[in-house]
């Protein structure tokens, strides 16, 4: 027998928020070392949980991409949703796809000139196939009351109908041991979420549905409402700069090969980088001027920031985030250990 | 006499049963089962009509009765939930004129997430799965 440790945050109150379920994060390194499958990681980690689960198993040694296109080091790469010990056989596992590096699909998804300047030789997974999965479009595992959504960044209680966001580097963050906030997801990050690169095998979407410039959300001044009010667990901002900083100095320009996210914004135009306001659409435009990311701000000439700047004043750079808090992601996860 | 079962067989699988006959039918498996018993019908609310597979309709009324003849059961609660927990559906918005008559119209689609059956079945062990498999229907 192996003992497989693992980090958990359970349903319940945490620090003044509401968790609408019990979340495990699970290092892949750890399962590889007990030798076990993933599923059977999975299947051990739902038993010891009477109620909902969403599970996580997250290979820090791989690469992936935000939805806004930055590349980020590791991500999620097999994901469950479990009630009461169990996980549905049809629709209760997923695993993410490798995307095979080939200087083709770097054509075809220009954000991953990013993958040669920054990551070389590091295997990508984003979201899984569509051919190894039941339900069409949505890359979600549903078992009971659990639901795990969006490719791993995003779990609720379906019978309760109360969600939580987890957006990958906050997923990172828990799994090295960093830095995270705790806050409301707020209107700024609702507008972000739908500023998306188009993707083969996304996290969200299967296939390359929206151009770059374009939101995926098409809902106006809607958009900012969508995950107001739902809680979430991000990466410190100083972390999400760091990555930005290095997918823009690898050449990539919001609204072309970049999504105009307001992260991306704030941090493009702390840098002076004029993002590619033409190729945007006007329904994107609308969407982020609701939030404040007007035409006006994004070209504004403000002091050109040194990187060591933009990380230090990152809170400020970066908007978005409701009444957020920041915690060491130590303090948010209880560490417990299966028999496996 | 192979071949009028056959041809029965073929045609039980294409006939539909009507909606209101369906509910009826389990109501009258519960209600005049040598052990009769109340049967409450949930997850079909929301249909007016609707033409429900013969094939299983049978079967269905079928597995009424026999949970009416377990010893420990005193009641029935029927639940009808998506077998894919996540069902696709056309939006149609549609613009009215003061005569009741649709005048414009968007159509939009939404995607809604559902339980599985374990959320109806908590705490219970005794679960005998006769749904064949996804594609097999």
């Amino acid at each position: 027998m192996a003992k497989l440790t693992y980090k958990m945050i359970p349903e319940g109150m945490l620090k003044g928020k509401y968790i609408p379920l019990n979340i495990a994060f699970i290092n892949y390194r750890d399962v590889k070392a007990c030798g076990i499958t993933p599923r059977e990681a999975f299947e051990a980690v739902a038993k010891t949980v009477d109620g909902p689960v969403g599970m996580n198993i997250f290979d820090p040694d791989v690469v992936t991409t935000t939805s806004d296109g930055v590349m980020v080091d590791g991500t999620t790469v097999f994901m469950a949703a479990a009630d009461r010990g169990k996980i549905n056989p049809d629709f209760g596992y997923l695993e993410m796809a490798e995307m095979p590096y080939s200087e083709q699909l770097v054509k075809e998804e220009p954000h991953l000139i990013q993958w040669d300047a920054n990551y070389k030789g590091k295997r990508l997974f984003r979201g899984p196939d569509p051919a190894t999965k039941i339900i069409p479009v949505h890359n979600v595992c549903i078992s009971g009351r659990a639901s795990n959504n969006n490719s791993a960044t995003e779990m609720m209680n379906i019978v309760t109908m109360e969600e939580i966001l987890l957006p990958i580097l906050g997923q990172q963050q828990i799994i090295f041991d960093g830095d995270v906030l705790l806050g409301m997801t707020g209107g700024t990050m609702s507008v972000g979420i739908g500023m998306i690169m188009p993707e083969m095998f996304g996290r969200v979407f299967p296939t390359r549905q929206f151009p770059a410039g374009e939101t995926a959300h098409g809902s106006g001044i809607y958009a900012q409402t969508l995950k107001a009010h739902i809680p979430c667990i991000v990466a410190d901002k100083a972390i999400l700069a760091k990555y930005i900083i290095r997918a823009l100095k690898a050449g990539c320009v919001p609204g072309r090969t970049l999504g105009a996210s307001p992260a991306v914004l704030g941090v493009a135009r702390a840098m002076g980088i004029r993002p590619d306001i033409e190729n945007m659409t006007e329904r994107a435009l609308e969407e982020l001027a609701s939030v404040g990311c007007t035409k006006e701000w994004m070209l504004e000439q403000v002091p050109v920031m040194t990187e060591e700047e933009i990380l230090a004043h990152a809170d400020t750079v970066i908007p978005g985030i409701d009444n957020p808090t920041k915690f060491k992601a130590s303090e948010l996860v209880q560490v417990v250990s299966v028999e496996v | 006499m192979l071949r009028r079962t056959q041809e029965r067989v073929t045609n039980m699988k294409l006939m539909h049963t009507k909606l209101p006959e369906f509910l009826k039918k389990m109501k009258v498996a519960a209600n005049e089962s040598p052990r009769p018993m109340e049967i409450t019908i949930r997850g079909l609310e929301n249909l007016s009509s609707a033409k429900m597979q013969s094939l299983r309709t049978g079967r269905i009324e079928h597995a009424v009765g026999e949970m009416t003849m377990k010893e420990d059961v005193a009641s029935i609660d029927f639940v009808v939930i998506p077998r894919v927990p996540e069902t696709m559906h056309t939006v149609i918005i549609k613009g009215m004129d003061k005569d009741g008559n649709v005048k414009h119209a968007i159509l939009e689609i939404v995607n809604i997430l559902h339980p599985t059956e374990e959320a109806e079945l908590l705490g219970c062990d005794d679960v005998e799965d006769r749904r064949p498999g996804i594609g097999r229907h």
